[in-house]
């Protein structure tokens, strides 16, 4: 496809018989990822050395200025800190209760459909209709949730307006949203689990429970490893449901550190600031990753 | 950690029509019995629990969907009613879905979502099938290190190319246009890795065979490999349309022209001129969710398969 | 990894062949609807399209809607073609990142407390005071406390279309009856001209309204405290100052008095006290309580509770008068090369939208466009005409560029004046609170 792109790379020239032909197939695929991931990546870290802003006026070099900003900056800090007990409240329940969910589905009792089409479906929205359903269930005066509780004779909750509250509504709606994928990958590692296990434990007179604990759950341990190494991964980039449900507030007590930077690049027009930011970001994403990395290692010793 | 998925759906009400198919639909039957019998034991007991818990969780998962359905139908003034929160003093009604689609941007917004969503899938699923192919199949300079790059590059986030991405579209005149959306999206490292294992995976006879009969990389791609590899190249393009399809924040950033906006960007960021309405908001909801949903009614298989799969080589 | 079976051939309607006929005939519905769809705006797009953004729902977008047919006389075969975006911070970053793409829309409404932010960063082109003449605008129009803040440079970077202050409403019968009122029927301004008058008049409403007396919504709102309180401090003559990169030089001492005032006011028994933006609406409007602390845009809301609905300018409670506001004006977002022609008609119809400036006056707002206000039959209108003298001692945010609607600070200075009304600090600390992150902001870098 033409488009009037100027790839500044060496090595895109079009093909020729000098070219091998394994080259050539993985050309298309190496253009794009020249383009939008090594440049831009490239072009990030020359950024964030400069002053660029969404303004005309064109930006001029201040070295490490934005770095050192950024490790000052207290409300960078904050929203990192956000990002983390967001990860950290979200990852036990996406997991244990898609574990759960995925034990009682996988009894093989009747109704499989409903329970999968229940669980996983909310997965399939997108966040753009998951943040206004939930955002109409919050509603403080005609809410479900509060006008539940009201018929229950409770006080109504501030769920998405309270700061002591609104990182947990975050977090339920998450759950609702997400879970499913989890589910699934619990439910195929369930079906691999191999009937011969069960039915020596039972010969051997075992009860549910043994059985529960002595086979499926040690025979669940890599998944296990593997899904939370992704959920954590997952967590650490939120900004979509966060952004639509509370825009960081209230008091951007939920702001977590993308959304930071979206606000000090696009709305503060500091490009630049923003991003040092993003690199600030992933240097928190390749210590999560290298710090699992290394404690799978251990584990596998 | 690889496994055939085969979800061990009851098959539907429909007579099977050969005896062998009738024998393995049989033999699941019992397997699923056994199953239950496993894990539950012959205590009636834990079966009725565990099958009271599982229907009040998924009552509990259906509720919100089912609550803003319901707001879907109902007039303003009852949805903005505290005191008939249930069940609506007037009755039900579609003005809320009326209203909405009539506003016209709804449908533009499916087209869009569907158009970027199409294009990315298109895009993503054969550039990198070509490259995982490359790197399975064929040996040229420099090939290892390449493929090294690409599996380092699984751990950028995308969330924080945003800025640079936006720059580069500005720089490029591209901002508010389909491409600037669609384009950073058909970078998918991940993809290649997957798609370059599953090609690793498959037997070589075949392609001797063809390169004995004189056929060069191309031929062998297209005609020996691609064919065997339909039920993986599904998978992946079904999760990369729902990635695709339910991507919020790069169209978001890309795209401030209401006429270009995704479905998930436009339903949150155009405000009604007639202030907040909970029943449309609820209509719009419903129908952006609708694609997706009805999708996955109807092929529920392939997409559960495909997630299960495609999902352990990397979110 | 081996893959299922080739589906043996199926005969007759299979599930994925009736799906498959299905989606087909959807895509082809929607696809017919949208190139229709697509077909017409394109039609439209022969270049009589004006493409306008602004952040104008509920009540104050049927009005504009109304304005902009009422104006169609004046911009024959021009078509005003709106999109209503998110109020607040969203509707800012959205405005900006469609000009640096430059492809924006024709025009905008922004509020006249951000021109100190956007207009330096060029994103904003300068309107052609020449044409607007030709369609009969001219800056003699207007105001001068308005017109002033429209410039930069030498040129013209906003066409004011409203003045919007903040001040009160009531309900005529309490305050009648609580000897509130005036012989003329307008509210006793020296009733409230200390804050000692003004607490006894809260009180006096009350026990007339047999309920409470006056009603101020700012929990979690991101911009009321700052609205009262700015208005407030401005009465009080003090210093606001802010010097590039800092410090504030501000008076804290009458910054203590006027958060103690404030918290005050809402002290829970003759005034509510932790009432939230719509519930304050909701309280006035049910006669909970006699009188509500509200911006004038509002008054459609509050006239069709109650027909008599009074309103006055807020009191001038220490000393000098001043009024808090804000005014919308319309901007044009950046173009490298902007076309000529639609650029006119982009003048003619902002004019014509001014001129038809008598029915925005119906949302409560002030037209900034003075040969409307000056006409007899703005002069008829109940209540606006008790208030419009308010826009001659108005005070914006200041003219600095991270101030403005929707913008961070004024919600980080409601934040720290919320937890001051809520008791949560006292007005020494909550001043010097306001005071530290004002330095905050002065730190920052103008990204202009």
């Amino acid at each position: 496809m033409s488009s009037p792109l100027a790839p500044s790379r060496p090595g895109t020239h079009p093909a020729r018989r000098i070219l091998p032909p394994g080259l050539l197939f993985a050309l298309p695929f190496l253009v794009l990822f020249a383009l939008f991931m090594v440049w831009p990546l490239v072009q990030g870290l020359w950024m964030s050395v400069t002053d660029t802003s969404l303004s005309v006026h064109s930006p001029s070099f201040v070295g490490l200025d934005n770095f050192s900003e950024a490790l000052q900056d207290a409300e960078m800090w904050r929203a990192l800190g956000h990002t983390v007990w967001f990860t950290v409240l979200s990852t036990v329940p996406l997991v244990v209760v898609a574990l759960g969910m995925a034990l009682l589905v996988h009894t093989g009792l009747p109704g499989q459909w409903v329970w999968r089409l229940a669980f996983f479906a909310p997965y399939l929205l997108p966040v753009g209709v998951v943040s206004l359903l939930w955002l109409w269930l919050f509603q403080g005066d005609l809410g479900l949730f509060n006008q539940l509780l009201n018929a229950l004779g409770l006080d109504s909750v501030a769920w998405l307006s309270d700061t002591s509250v609104a990182m947990w509504s975050i977090v339920l709606t998450t759950l609702w949203w997400t879970v499913g994928f989890n589910f699934l990958l619990y439910l195929a590692a369930l079906q691999s689990v191999p009937d011969h296990l069960y039915e020596a434990a039972a010969i051997d007179g075992a009860g549910a429970w043994r059985r529960l604990f002595s086979i499926t759950l040690p025979q669940l341990s890599r998944i296990t490893v593997v899904v939370t190494v992704l959920q954590i991964l997952a967590s650490l980039k939120v900004f979509d449901q966060i952004y639509l449900l509370t825009k960081g507030g209230p008091d951007n007590s939920t702001r977590p550190v993308i959304e930071y930077m979206y606000d000090v690049g696009f709305t503060g027009y500091r490009l630049g600031y923003a991003s040092a930011i993003s690199y600030v970001f992933f240097a928190l994403v390749i210590l999560a990753s290298a710090a699992q990395y290394a404690a799978l290692r251990r584990r596998e010793k | 950690m690889t496994s055939t998925i085969d979800p061990p759906l009851p098959r539907p009400k429909a007579a099977p029509r050969s005896p062998v198919i009738r024998e393995v639909a049989a033999r699941r039957r019992r397997a699923e019995a056994r199953r239950a019998h496993l894990s539950l034991g012959e205590s009636r007991t834990a079966r009725v629990l565990t099958f009271t818990v599982l229907t009040v969780l998924a009552l509990l998962w259906l509720l919100p969907a089912a609550w803003g359905l319901l707001t879907s139908f109902k007039s303003e003034q009852d949805a903005s009613d505290p005191a008939h929160w249930l069940w609506p003093k007037h009755g039900f009604t579609l003005d809320g879905f009326r209203s909405v689609w009539e506003r016209g941007e709804l449908p533009l917004w499916m087209f869009n979502s569907f158009l970027v969503a199409a294009a990315v899938t298109v895009i993503t699923v054969a550039v990198s099938a070509m490259a995982g192919y490359a790197f399975s199949r064929t040996r040229f300079a420099g090939r290892k290190t390449l493929f090294t790059v690409t599996v380092a590059a699984v751990l950028v986030p995308p969330q924080m190319l945003l800025v640079p991405w936006f720059q580069q579209m500005l720089t490029l005149d591209l901002l508010d246009t389909y491409a600037a959306v669609i384009l950073p999206q058909t970078v998918a490292p991940v993809m290649v890795f997957i798609l370059k294992k599953h090609f690793d995976s498959l037997p070589r006879e075949l392609e001797e065979a063809a390169r004995l009969d004189g056929a060069g990389h191309f031929r062998i791609f297209w005609s020996v490999l691609l064919p065997l590899s339909r039920p993986m190249l599904s998978a992946v393009g079904i999760f990369v349309f729902i990635g695709a399809w339910n991507n919020f924040l790069w169209p978001f950033v890309s795209t401030s022209d209401p006429d270009l906006m995704t479905l998930p960007v436009g339903i949150t960021s155009v405000k009604d001129a007639y202030g907040v309405q909970y029943a449309q908001s609820m209509a719009s909801a419903a129908l952006a969710a609708l694609p997706l949903v009805v999708v996955f009614l109807f092929f529920q298989r392939h997409i559960i398969k495909s997630v299960a799969t495609t999902g352990l080589g990397g979110q | 990894m081996t893959g299922t079976p080739a589906q043996v051939g199926r005969h007759g309607p299979t599930r994925r062949r009736v799906l498959t006929t299905a989606l087909t005939a959807g895509a082809a519905a929607l696809g017919a609807g949208t190139l229709s769809g697509c077909g017409s705006a394109l039609a439209a797009d022969d270049g009589s399209t004006v493409r306008l953004w602004d952040p104008f729902s509920g009540a104050d977008g049927g009005l504009f809607n109304e304005m902009v047919a009422k104006a169609q006389p004046d911009m024959p075969g021009t078509h005003v073609e709106r999109t209503v975006l998110e109020w607040g911070t969203p509707y800012y970053t959205k405005l900006a990142m469609a000009s640096a793409g430059g492809r924006g829309p024709d025009v905008a409404v922004s509020h006249m407390s951000r021109l100190a932010g956007y207009a330096p960063t060029g994103l904003l082109d300068p309107w052609d005071m020449e044409v607007l003449a030709e369609y009969g605008i001219t800056p003699d129009d207007f105001a001068d406390a308005v017109w002033s803040r429209t410039q930069l440079h030498g040129r013209t970077y906003a066409v004011p279309l409203d003045t919007h202050p903040f001040i009160v409403f009531y309900h005529p019968g309490p305050a009648k009856k609580a000897g509130l009122l005036t012989a003329d029927g307008t509210l006793d301004a020296d009733a409230f001209s200390s804050p000692d008058r003004f607490l006894a008049a809260g009180r006096e409403l009350a026990k007339a309204s047999g309920k409470q007396g006056i009603a101020f919504g700012y929990v979690t709102d991101t911009a009321q405290c700052w609205r009262l309180f700015y208005g407030l401090y401005r009465q009080t003559g003090g210093r606001f100052e802010l010097p590039e990169g800092g410090p504030a030089e501000v008076d804290e001492d009458r910054m203590a008095e006027v958060i103690s005032f404030m918290a005050k006011v809402v002290d829970g028994t003759a005034n509510p006290r932790r009432l939230d933006y719509a519930s304050a609406i909701a309280s006035f409007v049910n006669n909970q309580t006699a009188m509500i602390l509200s911006g004038e845009w509002e008054l459609g809301t509050f006239r069709a509770a109650d027909k008599n609905i009074g309103a006055a300018p807020f009191p001038t409670v220490f000393g000098t008068p001043a009024v808090y506001a804000d005014s919308h004006a319309f901007v044009l977002p950046h173009r490298d090369h902007p076309d000529e022609e639609q650029r006119r008609r982009t003048h003619r119809a902002v004019a014509a939208l001014l001129k038809a400036g008598q029915v925005w006056a119906g949302a409560g707002h002030i037209p900034a466009s003075q040969p409307v206000t000056r006409t007899a039959a703005y002069a008829r209108l109940e209540p606006q005409a008790h208030y419009a003298r308010a826009a001659s001692h108005v005070v914006l945010d200041p003219s600095v560029w991270f101030a403005g609607a929707g913008s961070d600070f004024q919600n980080a200075m409601s934040q720290v004046l919320q937890q001051a009304l809520l008791g949560g600090t006292t007005p020494d600390r909550a001043a010097r609170a306001m005071v530290r992150r004002l330095n905050t902001f002065l730190s920052k870098p103008s990204p202009a």
